[in-house]
């Protein structure tokens, strides 16, 4: 299980992240709500190592990723989805999916090669597999950023924001993506602002608010009204996004 | 046969001269590229105390005159050292020293043009930093770094011309001998001229081929 406890994070005097305390166990679905700058990558970005905590603990299957000798394996445990892809450019996007099983899980070439291409063709881009990120859509670009991250076989997906750079007919594909996922059992930390679409596949929902997780409660009890909904910044953060 | 018409001989002649400047070319540049590029990658791993010294070192080089770092090495270092340095010696280590700091500072912009995005979506998946600069720097880089690094190949073409000062017979130094005898010396100039023109086209060619293969992935092909 992913285990946040009393997470700071500060950038110069900004505090970002004021004391997070997060369970995510396998098989659950959480998503992370919360306005813009709430600190919701933040967060993401110290699960996968990539900020230093400035104090509290994160561990992965209890490795903590604080520890240099344990981040390795925290990060083969999980497996990073961005929002503007960060896909490698002079790659095709099987190359793309391969590079980490290659060079990380020493997986021999062949069979990195014959993953990568059924897992491609599992998400519609079977055709597509030896094109570069420039000659394929935005959508189809995060369907490989998420063939990348299940090509490493990891126990936790971080999702942050993966839909928010493409239009609505991408979004819808890459969401379907994210259902099969969901149905199949895959344990998620599900940053997002589609709200109903985080209402179906969660098992609960967290709410960020200036670097304060606010609520962590199930899915249906986060949208009641005397759960989630009696909180006025919830309330109001649900209904702008659903004007939107 | 007058003394001071053209004869065949002078053609082999201008060959060799011109092969031994593409010769000190080829090898100069390779050292430089080594050199260079092992600084640079010294800097990405952030040595400390190194890397300033490098950046230093890159900035004398680069911000004198050639001639001058030539006569250094090659009248200044034997009087310092009491050792002999040959002209094709001090050649060498002259060119090799400027073409690494241009390079150097080449591979340096190329490095820092890719974005962090690249480096962390690489990190979050677990590979080292070795790893990272090969697979994922490097090739990127490569293809920022060719236009800059054939502009830069075709001037130190022409700056090879410098050695015929200290005796190296290279094809500068044959017009030289061809002038003073023949005393032809537009003729002569132009040849010489020309033939420097060729290769150095050449390499231009060669220059825009590769960074046609190394852009390929940008190229929009059709969905
Ligand atoms: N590298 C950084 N340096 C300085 N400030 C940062 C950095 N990363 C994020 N921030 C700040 O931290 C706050 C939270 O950012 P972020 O985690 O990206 O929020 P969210 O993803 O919820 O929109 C913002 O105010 C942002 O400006
Ligand atoms: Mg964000």
């Amino acid at each position: 299980m992913i285990r946040a406890r009393g997470v700071q994070k500060s950038f110069g005097s900004a505090v970002v992240l004021d004391g997070i305390d997060l369970d995510v166990n396998v098989g659950e679905v959480v998503s992370i709500l919360g306005s813009s700058g709430s600190g919701k990558s933040t967060l993401i970005r110290c699960m996968n190592g990539l900020e230093r905590l400035d104090g509290g603990l994160i561990t992965i299957d209890d490795f903590d990723v604080s520890n240099p000798k344990d981040l390795a394996e925290a990060r083969k445990r999980s497996a990073t989805v961005f929002q503007l892809f960060n896909l490698y450019p002079h790659m095709t996007a099987v190359e793309n999916v391969t590079l980490a099983p290659i060079q990380v899980l020493r997986i021999p070439r062949a069979q990195a090669e014959s993953e990568a291409r059924a897992l491609l063709d599992s998400v519609g881009l079977g055709a597509r597999a030896d094109a570069y990120p420039a000659q394929l859509s935005g959508g189809q670009r995060q369907r490989v950023g998420i063939c990348r991250a299940l090509a490493m076989k990891p126990r936790y997906l971080l999702l942050d924001e993966i839909t928010s750079a493409l239009d609505p007919e991408m979004t819808a594909e890459v969401l379907n993506i994210l259902a099969q996922l969901a149905r199949t059992g895959t344990t998620m930390v599900f940053v997002t602002h589609e709200i109903e679409f985080a209402r179906t596949i969660s098992s609960r929902i967290v709410f960020l608010d200036k670097g304060r997780l606010v609520v962590d409660l199930p899915t249906d009890r986060f949208f009641a009204g005397d759960g989630g909904m009696a909180n006025a910044r919830i309330a109001q953060f649900l209904s702008k996004m659903r004007k939107e | 046969m007058r003394y001071t018409s053209f004869t065949s001989y002078d053609l082999i002649l201008l060959a060799q001269g011109l092969g031994v400047s593409v010769a000190l070319f080829l090898v100069t540049t390779l050292i430089g590229f080594l050199i260079g590029t092992i600084w640079a990658v010294m800097r990405f791993y952030r040595v400390p105390l190194l890397t300033p010294l490098i950046t230093f070192l890159a900035e004398l080089l680069k911000n004198s005159p050639v001639l001058v770092q030539l006569f250094l090495v090659f009248f200044g270092l034997p009087a310092l050292l009491k050792i002999n340095v040959t002209p094709v010696e001090a050649a060498v280590i002259t060119l090799s020293g400027n073409t690494a700091a241009f390079i150097y500072v080449i591979a340096v912009a190329a490095i820092e043009s890719i974005g962090r995005d690249q480096i962390e979506s690489a990190r979050v998946f677990g590979l080292s930093r070795w790893q990272i600069l090969r697979h994922v720097v490097a090739p990127q880089a490569m293809a920022f770094a060719i236009g800059p690094l054939t502009g830069l190949l075709v001037n130190q073409l022409q700056v090879t011309s410098l050695i015929s000062v200290i005796g190296v017979v290279d094809l500068t130094k044959i017009g030289n001998i061809l002038n003073l005898r023949t005393l032809k010396p537009f003729i002569v100039w132009t040849v010489v001229g020309g033939l420097y023109y060729i290769a150095a086209k050449l390499i231009a060619l060669g220059g825009a081929r590769l960074e046609r293969r190394l852009r390929a992935h940008t190229a929009w092909k059709g969905l």
